[in-house]
């Protein structure tokens, strides 16, 4: 990113984390989410994208995994050194994989458990708010969560997140498992939280061309690196990313394929 | 068939379940709060009784300020459990946790039996040992407190849960992970979780205690405990009561009946069946969650 961009609210520099003391899971990545973008960070099953994002949120601990090298900041301000709830309540909210709602509590418990870091009395605003961009979740809040559909607990998912109040909205696979109209309208509410409240969303997905329609920046990450970063009109229009992440160009006879023998450009 | 023998058994049983349910519940609480089965509740137990005998006999304070002595140090004990030997297993396999709650167990007993030994003390809580009289029936006075107290604690319990704490307890056992990432501090919700949990078996063992007298065999509770426990669903701090009560029933009827003809070992036998019927026939308890499927 150039420097004459606007105020970053998150930077990682050159971040290195390792698993178990052993296995390295991303190489030195480097990131940036200007204030109020929407940033997408592109890739493959086991590239580096969780890792990532959980070198963020802070929420490695959970899998003993540690920061080896490299910066986090967040407002300008370094957050290795802190626990994911001084994470939370500095703005960074992590939607993880999987939806992960708690289950056996209703849509409203899931949406109440998740304000501990906020006062009793945003509470009740913070729901409203969610309740206001997903009613579905407003008809269903007395059902057990562990019952809801995919895309209700997607929805329940990001809720939860926004009950922390975040300035940074990071969401790892959204599109997970849920049927093309439910990604579009789920991305859809997303964008419109992003433009009406000015909230910042680094967004980690397989699902390129979706992602790539609502997003202005792409970085693309291969086994643990930053392989490229550009607009997301550009990057739609790379021939290698068109090809290996947007599902081919055209359709190709198995005669003439050539496949194996293609390397992807920048790994030269 | 003596029919008021039956009916005494029964009573009596129901409300020597009653008291059972006050060890489950502290069970109850550490897994409904944290997805860990305590196999160290029956320690916690007896050293509870042990604690309030301190405060009573060597700070010589009266016998009901010891008891709320020893319910503010539970408290801190239940605290320190957690930071000490729990922290750092946040993340591990569930079965370290539990072998690290039977280590504590052990270590308990055998501490208590190095600082105060292993002679029966009496607990003197000044509850006579007249019996009340029901009808036809003889019914024993710390029975009736016991389970007296347990209805209050299981009142409170279930209040607590719907509390905005409760539900941050709740979330932490079903997701540590989702816990996390939306800003709860697990490590001081478990705390919180056996911090209460010691606090209920301080009072199990108060009540207990003035029943059998305060020595180790008090940690013997668990095996009531976790009976209970399982058999109302590991996480039903209802099921906990009714199962208490169901088995203090189930117990206390075959002892009178078929204690003449086993010779005294009828008690376990019975508690054994329910444990074991129950893992078999209803893993989840009488009212234990489910895991929830979706197809």
């Amino acid at each position: 990113m150039n420097a004459n961009t606007p105020a970053k609210v998150l930077s990682l520099n050159n971040v290195e984390v390792v698993y178990d003391h052993v296995s390295l899971a991303i190489k030195g990545v480097s990131i940036d989410v200007p204030e109020g973008g929407m940033v997408a960070l592109l890739g493959a099953n086991g590239a580096g994208k969780s890792t990532t994002l959980k070198s963020i949120s802070g929420l490695l601990i959970a899998e003993r995994g540690e920061v080896r090298r490299g910066e986090l900041q967040f407002l300008g301000r370094s957050i290795g050194a802190l626990s994911p709830q001084e994470r939370v309540r500095l703005g960074i909210a992590h939607v993880l994989e999987g939806r992960r709602v708690f289950e056996h509590l209703t849509p409203d418990e899931n949406l109440i458990a998740a304000s501990a870091v906020r006062g009793r009395h945003d509470t009740s605003r913070n729901k409203e708010r969610v309740y206001s961009y997903f009613p579905r979740l407003h008809e269903r809040r007395t059902v057990a969560s562990g019952y809801l559909s995919g895309g209700e607990q997607q929805m329940l998912a990001i809720g939860r997140a926004l009950m922390t109040q975040p300035k940074l909205l990071m969401l790892d696979e959204p599109s997970l498992g849920l049927a093309p109209f439910l990604v579009a309208e789920i991305f859809q509410i997303i964008s419109r939280i992003n433009k009406e409240e000015g909230l910042s969303v680094l967004l980690v997905e397989q699902n390129a061309v979706a992602a790539l329609e609502i997003v202005s920046h792409g970085y693309l990450i291969e086994s643990g690196r930053i392989v490229m970063h550009d607009t997301a009109e550009t990057l739609k229009k790379n021939p290698d990313i068109r090809e290996f992440y947007l599902g081919g160009a055209k359709a190709k006879s198995f005669h003439d394929i050539k496949h194996y023998s293609r390397r992807k450009r920048w790994l030269t | 068939m003596d029919w008021a023998l039956l009916a005494e058994s029964a009573v009596n049983g129901g409300l020597v379940g009653l008291m059972y349910s006050l060890v489950a519940m502290g069970i109850v609480l550490i897994y409904k709060s944290s997805s860990v089965p305590n196999l160290a509740q029956g320690a916690m137990t007896m050293l509870g009784a042990y604690v309030v005998l301190a405060f009573a006999n060597n700070a010589k304070a009266p016998i009901w300020l010891a008891i709320i002595l020893a319910i503010v140090t539970m408290f801190g004990v239940g605290m320190a459990i957690e930071r000490v030997a729990l922290r750092r297993l946040a993340g591990r396999p569930i079965i370290m946790i539990l072998m690290m709650t039977l280590g504590l167990e052990i270590l308990l007993r055998a501490g208590s039996m190095t600082i105060w030994g292993g002679t029966g003390r009496p607990m003197p809580i000044g509850i006579s040992d007249d019996p009340l009289f029901l009808g036809p029936l003889l019914i024993n006075r710390t029975y009736a407190v016991g389970a007296a107290v347990a209805v209050a604690m299981f009142a409170l319990f279930v209040l607590f849960f719907r509390t905005r704490m409760g539900v941050v307890l709740r979330a932490i056992s079903d997701d540590y992970t989702a816990a996390w990432s939306v800003g709860i501090s697990v490590e001081r919700g478990v705390a919180l979780s056996w911090a209460m949990s010691a606090v209920v078996a301080t009072i199990a063992g108060v009540l207990w205690a003035s029943v059998q007298g305060v020595d180790q065999s008090l940690a013997q509770l668990l095996l009531k405990g976790v009976t209970v426990a399982v058999l109302g669903g590991l996480d039903s701090i209802g099921g906990a009561l009714l199962a208490g009560i169901l088995l203090g029933i189930v117990e206390g009827v075959a002892a009178s009946f078929l204690d003449p003809l086993l010779g005294g070992a009828s008690r376990d036998l019975v508690d054994a069946a329910m444990l074991i019927l129950t893992i078999m026939v209803r893993p989840h308890g009488l009212f234990g969650r489910h895991d929830i499927e979706r197809i």
